[in-house]
């Protein structure tokens, strides 16, 4: 199996506060990657460092090319595509104009309707609230217009910053199954965000553990599950 | 009667004119959070520029049009050399640096051009046609009628094709939008560039009536901003049809009002607004700011 | 804290630079010649002007482009008086009420809009004023303007006129200066700065940005008035070219130039406002405007703070890390809320160059390579390298 993303040693600055000391993880081609741990771990920064959204030091390699120092816009154009925390929606844009603008690197025209109808099929809210304003859809519903927006790009990678957040635990639920109908329906790579342990587990296969910017545990969610430290901290007991 | 509708008919003109600067003031808010107070100063160099294209001999109609692409040009290179440092932050002191600018460009004109008054040809031939009784001249409804014509144009572009769509989503949230590819900062100097053709297209139009100095658009900007204020800043509708509101009132009130007369009529817009936003602070057409903390 | 520091902290050596700063007032007017009198005397009339400016757009941080207009009219109120014979201490207790009523009706308007809205409106006060000026001819005698002496030197004072009006101008001014400091460093000028810094911030504090916008607008346009009365002094004579919007663009710029928030910034932008064109004139003339607004966006590009921040920079380059990490944490807070897209209009303002900021490049450097926008890969700091 090829790696898609590989991280090593990662660092970020906010100013002159250091976020991340030194942050590896990779992701494998077809795979789904947790990154766990409490706030302020730096689990977003880790993404937003992958995304160019901060400048970030260390070595960040998408398919085997070096992707520090770009821009989040050529970063997106490799097929990467970022869902930020808080989601990012486009309030005042239409449903499906945020739709549009998730296709808005591509260059096939005539599929990008075949798509979303595809992805309305997948997320059925969606298609009800087609036409209004983003601003007017729920929490959850925001939060699959933003999943969806990203997969319109046709991405390789998806970086998924926590879903959850925000969210009542039955509407985080069916987010987190819509995420994993679409993942198994188109086989995306994906690196997950997320402080809610037990949900993170229902999508990834391993993940890695953040404390103070820098790797504490690295494992298969099977063997992460069984630990006693991830059990007690983020599984609640 | 005939009067009237003349007076109305010149007041749509003029109010075309104010309406195109605050068109490109509220475009280039929406875009980069900023007010440009030199947008009237850009419009003015623009034509300018035009005049200079004529004076080497190109047709009125090329000149203009010659402008225009310069003006595109030129808004873009100063949001990309000039704001675009300013744009995420304070927007009292993008406000300053647009008084720069402001400066900057009025001087450039008098050092080329001299504070002298230029004749600008005009578009449209100097003749009145009889509307419903009135004498109404041409020039007022070509005015009114080329930049309706470039507004709607404009919102074509924004509502129909992929490039509004960019520039819209980039307004709105401008990180979100470079996760989906979108190259903001490109993005952010066509919105300027944009925002350069409107006040070029109105410099070239009320130049022949006011005749060409450096300081042409200072008292257009002043309107502007008055049907910005009344119209708000998220409804370009709304400063479209302030704008239209202030021109024709302010010929109204300068004819039918004789304290006021045409020295004073530029008090007009401002009594108005204090008038309206006593009663709705976020302008007629305006919604209320929500700023986020 | 370095040992100057130190040194100039000790109040006894405050009170000792406080008395010689005094007799080199009092000598100053009689040292000098006529003609450096009277341009000391107008750095001092624009100097309270800028004072005036600073309190409402420096320290409150509204960009106000109508000062002039407050001047303007303060010199009007005091020609007029004079010609009608009135009691000096009643003119010049009227110059300053008179504007400090219109620029409380006008804020009380304005600052209700929020957001830009005292920016936009200002510009029309100097642009309605001069044909309201010309056009009340009883008043202000039209476009000729009128000119009123009152400030020839007493007899009893045995000095020549341009020392007198120095004194005028060096006493009133020091009055206005000393009150405004205390104004800035007390009670009101921590909630201007808080409503300057974040409006949501100071609502929620209490402190409603409303009222001290009008107030900060108010005695602003009361201090305008003064430096009205102050140029009556000095130059006897006003018309509606005193109020033009162009002076209006020039005093913004000197306020800027010489530093905003600042006491000593205002004595510098006045002291910008009466020679620097001068300067240019004997340059070219022609090259004026260009000359000064190419000067006021250097200073905003390079030197935010003004020339009063100068010594804090040279302070810091030698000896500080740049934005220390209290500032830094604070700033990821509100930068978070930023990067999540929300245009708010004043949140987390920690390096307004219309402020005190000074200059100084944040430790992680400059920009790098990306010459496109989308959000800068950088700390999400919300403030650019001012």
């Amino acid at each position: 199996m090829t790696t898609l993303l590989e991280l090593v040693d990662v660092t970020a600055f906010y100013g002159s506060v250091q976020v991340l000391e030194g942050v590896s993880l990779s992701v494998p081609d077809g795979g789904a990657v947790g990154i766990l741990g409490a706030n302020g771990a730096g689990k977003t920064t880790t993404l937003r460092a992958i995304s160019g959204t901060v400048r970030a030091g260390g070595t960040i390699r998408f398919d085997g090319k070096d992707i520090r120092g770009m821009r989040p816009d050529q970063v997106a154009a490799l097929g990467i595509a970022h869902v930020p925390e808080g989601r990012g929606t486009l309030g005042s844009l239409s449903v499906r104009d945020n739709l549009r603008v998730g296709a808005y690197l591509r260059k096939d025209r005539k599929n990008i309707q075949a798509d979303i109808d595809r992805l309305l099929e997948l997320f059925p809210n969606l298609k009800e609230r087609y036409s209004s304003n983003a601003s007017a859809l729920s929490g959850g519903e925001q939060q699959m217009l933003a999943v969806g927006r990203a997969v319109m790009a046709k991405p390789r990678l998806l970086l998924l910053d926590e879903a959850s957040l925000g969210l009542a635990p039955s509407t985080a639920k069916n987010v987190y199954e819509a995420i994993g109908r679409l993942r198994s329906e188109s086989g995306i790579s994906m690196l997950v965000v997320e402080q809610n342990a037990n949900l993170a587990f229902t999508l990834v296969d391993s993940a890695t553990v953040l404390e103070t910017g820098r790797n504490v545990l690295t494992g298969t969610s099977a063997e992460l599950k069984g630990m006693d430290e991830i059990r007690r901290a983020y599984l609640g007991g | 009667m005939g009067t009237f509708i003349q007076l109305v008919i010149d007041g749509l003109s003029t109010g075309s004119i104010y309406a195109a600067l605050a068109l490109a003031i509220v475009l280039v808010n929406q875009a980069t959070g900023l007010i440009n107070f030199a947008q009237g100063g850009m419009a003015v160099l623009s034509a300018y520029v035009a005049y200079q294209f004529l004076q080497w001999g190109l047709p009125l109609i090329l000149a203009i049009i010659a402008s225009v692409i310069v003006s595109f040009f030129l808004g873009a290179v100063i949001e990309r050399f000039l704001m675009r440092r300013f744009e995420r932050g304070d927007p009292d002191t993008a406000i300053v640096v647009t008084v720069g600018l402001l400066t900057l460009i009025t001087g450039v004109c008098a050092w080329i051009w001299s504070y002298n008054n230029l004749l600008f040809p005009s578009l449209f031939p100097l003749d009145s046609i009889p509307i419903l009784g009135a004498s109404v001249s041409v020039r007022s409804i070509g005015t009114t009628l080329v930049i309706l014509a470039i507004m709607v144009l404009l919102q074509v572009l924004f509502v129909g094709t992929k490039l509004g769509l960019a520039l819209r989503a980039v307004a709105i949230n401008p990180q979100s939008a470079s996760y989906s590819g979108l190259p903001v900062g490109r993005l952010l100097m066509v919105g300027w560039g944009l925002a350069a053709i409107l006040g070029a297209v109105a410099g070239a139009l009320v130049a022949p009536s006011l005749t060409l100095t450096p300081g042409m658009m200072d008292g257009a900007l002043v309107y502007a901003l008055a049907a910005v204020i009344l119209g708000g800043l998220s409804s370009p509708v709304g400063v479209v049809v302030a704008a239209w509101m202030i021109g024709v009132l302010e010929n109204l009130a300068a004819v039918y009002v004789p304290f006021i007369g045409h020295d004073l009529k530029i008090a007009v817009p401002f009594v108005l607004i204090f008038v309206v936003l006593i009663v709705r602070p976020q302008g007629l057409f305006g919604r209320k700011v929500v700023v986020r903390v | 804290m370095s040992a100057a520091t130190a040194f100039f902290s000790r109040t006894w050596v405050r009170w000792a630079v406080v008395g010689v700063i005094a007799v080199v007032l009092i000598v100053l007017p009689l040292i000098f010649d006529a003609p450096t009198n009277s341009t000391l005397a107008r750095i001092g009339v624009f100097a309270v002007a800028v004072l005036g400016l600073n309190v409402v757009m420096g320290y409150t941080g509204q960009v106000s482009l109508g000062q002039i207009f407050f001047l303007g009219l303060g010199a009007y109120v005091t020609a007029y008086g004079v010609n009608e014979g009135w009691n000096i201490v009643l003119v010049f207790i009227l110059a300053i009420l008179l504007p400090a009523v219109v620029g409380l009706l006008v804020a009380l308007a304005a600052a209700r809009l929020g957001g830009l809205a005292i920016a936009m409106v200002t510009i029309a006060l100097p642009i309605v004023g001069v044909p309201l000026a010309k056009r009340l001819s009883e008043f202000t005698g039209g476009s000729q303007g009128t000119s009123a002496r009152f400030s020839s030197a007493p007899e009893w004072t045995g000095l020549y006129d341009d020392q007198w009006q120095l004194y005028v101008v060096i006493a009133i001014p020091a009055a206005v200066f000393v009150l405004t400091r205390n104004l800035v460093r007390g009670k009101f000028g921590r909630a201007f700065a808080i409503v300057k810094e974040n409006e949501a911030v100071a609502s929620s504090m209490g402190i409603s940005p409303y009222r001290y916008k009008v107030l900060a607008f108010t005695i602003a346009s009361a201090i305008g008035g003064v430096a009205g009365f102050l140029y009556m002094v000095v130059i006897q004579y006003t018309s509606p070219e005193t109020l033009a919007f162009h002076h209006s663009i020039t005093l913004l710029a000197s306020m800027v130039i010489g530093g905003a928030a600042s006491i000593l910034g205002s004595l510098i932008g006045g002291a910008y406002y009466v020679l620097v064109p001068q300067l240019t004139n004997i340059i070219d003339p022609n090259l004026t405007a260009v000359l000064q607004g190419a000067i006021l966006l250097l200073v905003l590009f390079i030197l935010p703070g003004g020339i009063v921040s100068l010594p804090r920079l040279w302070r810091r380059s030698r000896g500080g890390r740049g934005l220390g990490s209290p500032v830094a944490a604070g700033a990821q807070t509100t930068g978070i809320a930023t990067i999540e897209g929300t245009r708010a209009s004043h949140a987390g303002d920690y390096a307004s160059p219309v402020g005190s900021a000074p200059a100084v490049p944040p430790v992680t450097g400059p920009e790098s390579g990306p010459t496109d926008k989308s959000p800068s890969p950088e700390s999400p700091e919300k403030r650019q390298d001012t």
